[in-house]
């Protein structure tokens, strides 16, 4: 179980790096969508069955349209793309971001003597009953947050002609 | 995997920081949220309370789709505006 964690991590990790570093816009969706598949299996791994079908469906299915549909609307050529935004330049430097950030958070969790608490024993807490009878707020600020970006994509995709 | 998802945020905020792309901040934005979303699953699995995580990760999904939708659709419109996605012609704006 933990390798197939920790292979997981290493190549969300990986994604999330390419997905940033890529060149092209499209490259880096269909990574991100890819970094959302290996977390969606970490979550299954550790048993949050639910977040991982919605993580897989959602973020990786849903998310990954809205920006396909928002690269397919802009008609910037590739060669322009590395002109205007320097993309190659730019994100030289994250690998070395990277390991100077992991060095620095290794040293600080070995100075501090951290280590991850034992995995307490599972409470047998339904997902459904808790969401439904215990998280009624979150459903409520769910419904207000999936109305509000409805109404924010209504005005903001509508046409010019359709404005006039 | 703290050390992991502490690494995932340093990564969006690089992206945040650095690139001039509309979608490539959203591209930085959402790991960030990924990361954040590991952690509560974490917190869960070491509490034993996974029911309520997964609540807290549903949240976090949908509000992550609905920004998502909503940068979309300012990216598109800025698009239609100025002809390309540079978030330095946000400065640009007025009112």
């Amino acid at each position: 179980m933990e390798v197939i964690i920790y292979v997981s991590l290493v190549f969300l990790l990986i994604f999330c790096v390419m997905a940033v570093m890529s060149h092209s816009i499209l490259k880096s969706a269909v990574y991100l969508a890819l970094a959302s598949v290996m977390l969606g299996v970490i979550m299954y791994v550790l048993g949050a069955h639910w977040a991982a079908v919605f993580e897989i469906s959602v973020c990786s299915g849903l998310v990954t349209v809205i920006f396909i549909s928002a690269i397919s609307l802009s008609k910037i050529k590739h060669d322009e793309i590395q002109k205007l935004y320097e993309h190659k330049k730019r994100s030289a430097y994250l690998p070395a971001v990277l390991i100077i950030g992991g060095v620095l958070i290794a040293a600080a969790a070995m100075a501090a003597d951290f280590t991850l608490p034992e995995a307490a024993a599972a409470i047998s807490e339904e997902f459904r009953e808790t969401l439904w009878n215990t998280r009624q707020a979150d459903i409520l600020g769910q419904i207000i947050a999936i109305l509000a970006g409805g109404m924010a994509v209504v005005v903001l995709f509508q046409n010019d002609e359709v404005k006039k | 995997m703290l050390f992991f998802g502490l690494l995932m945020i340093i990564t969006g905020c690089y992206c945040l920081i650095r690139t001039y792309h509309m979608l490539k901040i959203i591209i930085g934005i959402e790991i960030g949220m990924k990361a954040v979303t590991m952690f509560l699953v974490l917190a869960g699995y070491v509490n034993g309370h996974m029911g309520l995580a997964q609540a807290y990760v549903i949240t976090v999904i949908v509000l992550e789709v609905v920004i998502t939708l909503v940068a979309a659709g300012v990216t598109i419109g800025l698009y239609k505006k100025y002809g390309d996605m540079d978030i330095r012609n946000l400065t640009k704006l007025k009112g």
